[in-house]
């Protein structure tokens, strides 16, 4: 508990935390409130009607974008104790590497889960007002409002970890944060776009499945193809998601107990 | 008691050795000086036995146990290795108070050691604006949160003005005489001369002599003897 708490502290103190916050409610909001335009008007072949029930799971899906930023503040918790050298500081406070790597962990899921549904409720409510320009409204029971919160909790959980993880393989923070934005913000999903029987097995792709959207738009006509009609279902996708939380996690306890720390 | 041992400690680095069968004390009650030319292993040694660092072979204990076996090491151990060691963004109050919930140390010994270190007027302002020798003072400060019984110190002279380094003499000895125990490198031998009452001279990762400060001077001033030790040998 105690090790907890000084994690917890640790993210709370920094005001980095509430700037990454704000920037992953941004992106929700704004993604959830365009893409009702986008998929309208789009003059790229990837039009639907928004009165589908398809098209309105893509837009509030929108609202697990968060995630990206998410990574981030897990990247950070890990890389600015060897960026600061406080690394010695929690290691002398807690000798038993494990413990305090773990208590890092733990902290990371618990707050990625939190921040992941703050930014993903803002964005939902951001498409709920989209949609209703369009005199389109999604009734509260609807299972978008169980679903995509608890996928969001789910995304946000591991993605903190794997941030962590990322922080302790590479000590680097620039580094770090540098390869973990351009492989998420940019090769992850040009893989999953272009080919998507190898991008559903990747961070974006089970993310997006976890929204259960099986769509196909575009085609020969169009310059642009989604298609994402061979993703996981939900519940193999949050399988795979864990499973990377866990061989992330176990990479980042293995190098913290080899290492020497500097 | 807590008497800080290296036994046979060997710490290599590839092809590099840098402590090389290291056998050497400090007693409680006693300043022990850790010196060496740069590269002689001093802080790899430190490391080593702060279980920061993992031993090729060999041991280093404090109180007859490694680091890692301590229960409560903050409260036992106070350790200045680093004086960079803090988050720049935050206040000198915060980042105590990280180590001090991680630690299970009351949040009122903030103040007392910041006091201590004569940082008690900047504890609400970011680190990153300290000088040196505020770092240095915060690192002994953050030491002694747990009011421990070892203190391992690694070049706590560095950055501070000459009265810094005066009033970290009177208080290493004050702490000295109510029986803990002081391990401290340090590169200052002449300021050393004045503080320890017990020298480790190592020199390429190997002990080179260890004794009372007169033993090891021999009625020599310790740059003297510390040159002949070393440059000499």
């Amino acid at each position: 508990m105690k090790l907890l708490k000084s994690e917890f502290l640790k993210l709370v103190y920094q005001r980095r935390t509430y700037g990454l916050l704000l920037a992953a409610m941004a992106i929700d909001v704004l993604a959830t409130a365009a893409t009702p335009y986008v998929l309208s008007k789009s003059k790229l072949g990837i039009e639907m009607s928004l009165s589908t029930p398809t098209a309105v799971d893509a837009i509030y899906a929108k609202s697990l974008g968060g995630y990206l930023f998410v990574v981030i503040v897990g990247v950070f918790l890990m890389s600015s104790e060897f960026a600061h050298h406080t690394a010695i500081a929690t290691f002398l406070a807690t000798p038993k590497r494990i413990r305090a790597l773990g208590a890092k962990l733990i902290v990371a899921a618990m707050f990625g889960a939190v921040f992941n549904l703050v930014a993903s409720a803002v964005g939902l409510a951001s498409g709920a007002i989209a949609l209703s320009a369009y005199n389109i409204k999604v009734a509260p029971d609807s299972y978008i409002w169980v679903d995509y919160p608890a996928s969001a909790m789910l995304t946000g959980a591991v993605l903190a970890v794997i941030g962590v993880a990322i922080g302790t393989l590479i000590r680097n923070q620039n580094l770090a944060v540098s390869l973990t934005m351009v492989w998420l913000f940019l090769v992850d999903r040009l893989i999953a776009f272009i080919f998507p029987d190898w991008g559903k097995w990747l961070p974006t792709g089970l993310i997006t499945s976890l929204s259960d959207l099986h769509i196909k738009v575009g085609g020969a006509n169009s310059p642009i193809t989604i298609d994402t009609s061979s993703f996981l279902d939900p519940w193999p996708a949050a399988g795979m998601l864990l499973v990377y939380g866990i061989v992330f996690s176990m990479a980042a306890v293995l190098t913290t107990l080899r290492r020497d720390i500097d | 008691m807590s008497t800080i041992e290296f036994k046979g400690l060997v710490k290599k680095y590839r092809d590099v050795t840098a402590v090389d069968d290291l056998w050497a004390e400090a007693k409680p009650g006693r300043i022990t000086g850790f010196l060496g030319p740069n590269g002689a292993g001093k802080s790899t040694a430190l490391r080593c036995l702060l279980g920061l660092a993992n031993p090729t072979s060999g041991e280093s204990l404090i109180g007859g146990r490694p680091y890692s076996g301590i229960a409560h090491p903050l409260q036992e151990v106070g350790a200045v290795l680093d004086s960079s060691g803090f988050n720049g963004s935050l206040t000198a109050r915060q980042n105590l108070k990280i180590i001090c919930a991680a630690s299970g140390i009351d949040y009122k010994r903030i103040n007392e050691v910041l006091e201590l270190v004569e940082l008690g007027n900047v504890k609400g302002k970011r680190t990153k604006g300290f000088s040196l020798g505020m770092r240095q003072r915060l690192s002994l400060a953050v030491a002694l949160l747990g009011d421990p019984q070892v203190m391992v110190l690694d070049e706590p002279a560095n950055g501070l003005d000459p009265l810094g380094i005066v009033w970290l003499r009177k208080f290493l000895r004050d702490l000295a005489d109510q029986g803990r125990t002081i391990l401290v490198s340090s590169h200052q031998l002449a300021e050393m001369q004045h503080t320890v009452d017990d020298v480790i001279i190592i020199n390429h990762g190997k002990l080179v002599v260890k004794g009372t400060i007169a033993e090891v001077t021999k009625g020599k001033s310790l740059e003297e003897a510390f040159m002949n030790l070393v440059v000499g040998a």
